[in-house]
């Protein structure tokens, strides 16, 4: 008996204007399609609500701040509190968590909600599925933790007025650009053991919590952590940090750019390569 | 003939044998988390810090000039409880988070109450889940550790000024489980997803703490403790055990109000969520 | 007929648990049911020729390349999963759509196959309602349309007739039909017998992960030969029949009604046995004469062991 060759398809199916049905679609076009699907699902969802306020609170923060100033003498100044946000807040708190809530479950989710068959079995390469879902992940988190942090700042530099602003605006834009790198690599970390991983929750809060701590060692153990390396980028140094005080380290910038970049990579390597292998038998 | 009339009938069910309905909840729902060894692994884990206490006791009985430097008093147990924090936190996501998410993701909650339950029996079945887990953590290692203190040192132990450490560990460790147990039952009705909800509720926890450190660093006021459910809870156990803190917090007062004022506004939300119809529009 | 899936030697297990036992099979054009008791490995079957899964040993092909691991299939074959799961916040257009989109049709072209899907599945009028608020017939519709949408060549159907109600399963049972008679490959999973009957004679029995029987379900049914054909007959005069009968050669039985009408004979060689029952006929007076055993469910139950 012979076997029918993949080849045209016969008159009983149409393959449609343009359309090549011996190749997977292309890998950018695929991404895309898959990064509007996804899109839409992550930030119209109870869930972006709990991440939008996680995010925003330092905004109450600073208007807390700001209607108080004149009742009640602050130990730090109003550019210190922001940068005790940005340090305390954001890089050590509020990113990891967000990206931990994001990004493992990019294809968790699918496998839980068992969606993950409908893009499995479409003519698209594994790897395209995970960068549109990697990607849309990337822009909802940016539009959720950004403006709050552009928010933040101008509540807080302006406290005692506008002007010396101009000078500031350098460490915002540095600021943004550290927050950006940071969530982009907790997303690819925790990409990486959502994929590995069927419950990576507790992992992903033992790493945020337990792990990270070690950015506060002496010695080489910090650069075992992705907070030594963002901390280094960032220009805030909050004036009371305790033990840090007297362990923390600042790495250098360079050096910390080129490792975020590499580590950002060789996870999201890692993730696309694991995903495209594994067989995922959804339950019924 | 087979063909009834469609007009309202009234529900003549005979009334529920037992007076507690949602025990099987409560036991059905404890049995599938026990089933699971590694979640008796983080149970058996979350006894470590009990042995301590007991070798700590038990060197100071042994070698009085100890007690200068680790003292054995009244307080030990206050300090024994807050100290369960961490692990009841880990065992209340555990168990917790995917107690109502799971239902309302399967629709189990409308064949909970289709059953002749009503959603307080439901609500308390799932609570009392997590409350008996967190007490296995909280009350009764420290019940365990009080008489361990009495056997081993009866003289410092038995005296009728004492008597008040039974309650005030009964009523500590209730706090403790409750508030936690409440919170994460509240925060797994909002989601469908247990890993969700497990998130939300430490991110919730973490959150506050968080902003509670924040804001203690900048303006240097004990108020702004009230805004973290964990120090809160450690308030109302200073307060029963007189243990002293490093740094300033909340009188007991303000934490039992703000602790009472989130059980409501957990109550609320678990009132609002468990349905056993969801409209999709 | 040529072969679009093929198995040569497959097998599949999980852990210690064999699923698909050395399974060399297979399925060309036109409607073929796959049939089995719970357990029997029917998904695993199904999941093997979809290329989720890779069969622990052998082959699984389907038209003529690996099933698991090449995507370019997919251009090919829609699969219509046994799960009811959906992205519930996307209205039945959005859902088609976004993967005909992934199916690499421009925009255009994806909403009008969407909405024609829709219609051939009687889902038009709901396409702008979310399927978070469809019924149990119309997502299991949806999972239809979604596996159409795109015109595949081969169509894998996991108990497709689930939750309808009988308007829909008649509608649902003709369109497969019909994809039989325009040549495409169709394999229906399913355990309901009269369902799959409806569709097609082409059968592949499947129980404890090996293949049981498979082909027309009359020359499987022929080639029982330990289970004796049951013909029943009415007649005016049933005794006649009797007499005129009872010397037949392979005639095993013989049963009067109580009702007086009615004869129940057994068979071991049915198509002679007709042709020696014709004779008699005119004679008897023969009114109505059927054949209770031939059907789906009794090859079934004489097949699988309880």
């Amino acid at each position: 008996m012979n076997a029918a060759a993949a080849g045209p398809a016969d008159a009983a199916s149409d393959p449609g204007p343009g359309r090549d049905t011996t190749r997977p679609l292309p890998t950018v076009r695929a991404a895309r399609a898959v990064f509007d699907l996804s899109l839409d699902a992550m930030v119209w969802s109870r869930r972006s609500l709990m991440m939008a306020l996680l995010l925003a609170l330092p905004v109450v923060l600073a208007i807390v701040y700001r209607a108080v100033l004149g009742r009640l003498p602050p130990r730090v100044a109003a550019f210190d509190f922001y940068g005790n946000i940005v340090t305390y807040y954001y890089l050590r708190f509020a990113l990891p968590v967000t990206a931990l809530f994001y990004a493992t479950a990019l294809v968790a989710d699918e496998v839980d909600g068992k969606t993950l068959t409908y893009l499995i079995t479409r003519p698209v390469r594994r790897s395209a599925i995970l960068i549109g879902k990697f990607a849309a992940y990337v822009a909802t988190t940016f539009a959720l933790a950004l403006p709050a942090i552009v928010v933040s700042f101008f509540l807080l530099a302006t406290a005692g007025g506008w002007s010396g602003i101009g000078a500031r605006v350098g460490d915002l834009f540095r600021d943004l650009g550290v927050m950006a790198l940071a969530l982009v690599a907790y997303g690819a970390l925790f990409t990486l053991v959502g994929v590995l991983l069927r419950r990576p929750v507790i992992p992903g809060l033992l790493f945020v919590f337990v792990w990270e701590l070690l950015a506060n060692l002496p010695g080489y153990m910090p650069r075992l952590t992705l907070t030594a390396w963002l901390q280094s980028l960032i220009r805030h140094r909050p004036p009371q940090e305790g033990v840090t005080a007297i362990f923390g380290q600042v790495l250098p910038a360079a050096l910390s750019l080129q490792v975020l970049t590499a580590a950002t990579l060789l996870f999201l390597a890692a993730s696309l390569w694991i995903f495209s292998r594994r067989e995922y038998v959804i339950e019924e | 003939m087979p063909i009834y009339e469609q007009t309202y009938r009234r529900y003549e069910a005979r009334a529920p044998l037992r007076k507690v309905r949602f025990w099987p909840i409560t036991r059905e729902a404890l049995r599938l988390i026990l089933a699971r060894r590694w979640f008796l692994g983080l149970l058996a884990l979350g006894w470590l810090p009990f042995l301590v206490r007991v070798i700590h006791i038990y060197v100071v009985t042994r070698f009085p000039e100890a007690n200068r430097v680790l003292p054995v008093d009244g307080r030990l147990f206050g300090q024994f409880l807050s100290q369960q924090l961490v692990p009841v936190l880990f065992v209340t996501i555990f168990a917790g988070a995917g107690l109502v998410a799971n239902d309302l993701r399967t629709g189990a909650v409308l064949v909970y109450l289709s059953r002749p339950l009503t959603r307080r029996d439901y609500v308390a079945g799932k609570l009392l889940v997590v409350l008996l887990l967190n007490l296995f953590l909280t009350l009764v290692p420290a019940l365990l550790l009080y008489l361990i203190a009495l056997a081993l040192a009866p003289d410092q132990f038995l005296k009728w000024e004492l008597a008040w450490i039974g309650p005030a560990i009964a009523l500590y460790a209730l706090v403790l489980s409750a508030v936690l147990g409440l919170l994460m039952l509240a925060v797994s009705s909002l989601s469908r997803s247990a890993r969700v909800a497990g998130l939300g509720f430490f991110g919730l926890l973490m959150g506050l703490q968080t902003v509670h450190t924040i804001l203690r660093e900048a303006f240097d006021r004990p108020e702004a403790a009230v805004l973290s459910i964990a120090t809160n809870i450690q308030s109302i156990g200073r307060a029963l055990f007189g243990t002293a803190e490093r740094t300033a917090t909340v009188p007991w007062p303000w934490a039992a109000l703000a602790l009472v004022a989130l059980g409501a506004g957990c109550l609320a939300v678990l009132r609002s969520r468990v349905r056993a119809v969801e409209i999709v529009t | 007929m040529t072969a679009t899936l093929e198995y040569v030697r497959a097998s599949r297990w999980y852990g210690p648990v064999i699923a698909l036992n050395d399974v060399s099979t297979t399925v060309g054009p036109g409607v073929t049911g796959l049939l089995g008791p719970n357990g029997a490995g029917k998904s695993t079957f199904l999941k093997l020729a979809a290329g989720l899964l890779a069969p622990s040993q052998g082959e699984v092909r389907l038209l003529g390349r690996p099933a698991w691991g090449t995507p370019a299939l997919y251009h090919h074959v829609g699969l219509c999963p046994e799960t009811d799961a959906f992205w519930e916040g996307m209205t039945g257009l959005q859902l088609v759509t976004a993967l005909l989109r992934l199916t690499g049709f421009d925009e255009a072209e994806c909403g009008r196959r969407a909405e024609q899907a829709l219609d051939s599945v009687a889902l038009l009028e709901a396409k702008d309602r979310k399927v978070g608020g469809y019924s149990k017939g119309m997502r299991q519709r949806i999972k239809m349309a979604q596996a159409l949408a795109h015109d595949p060549q081969v169509l894998l159907l996991d108990e497709p007739l689930s939750g309808m109600d009988p308007v829909n399963r008649r509608r649902v049972v003709d369109l497969v039909k019909r994809l039989g008679r325009e040549g495409r490959t169709v394999l229906v999973s399913s355990h309901i017998l009269y369902e799959v009957e409806a569709m097609t004679r082409r059968v592949l029995l499947i129980h404890n992960g090996r293949i049981l029987a498979e082909g027309d379900v009359r020359e499987i049914r022929d080639l029982m030969d330990e289970h004796p054909h049951t013909v029943s007959v009415r007649a005016r005069d049933p005794r006649a029949l009797a007499r005129a009968v009872v010397g037949a050669p392979h005639l095993l039985s013989l049963t009067f009604g109580a009702d007086g009408e009615w004869l129940t004979l057994q068979t071991a060689k049915p198509d002679e046995f007709y042709g020696h029952l014709h004779e008699a006929a005119l004679e008897a007076g023969v009114l109505e004469m059927y054949s209770p055993d031939e059907d789906l469910a009794s090859v079934f139950r004489y097949l699988v062991p309880r």
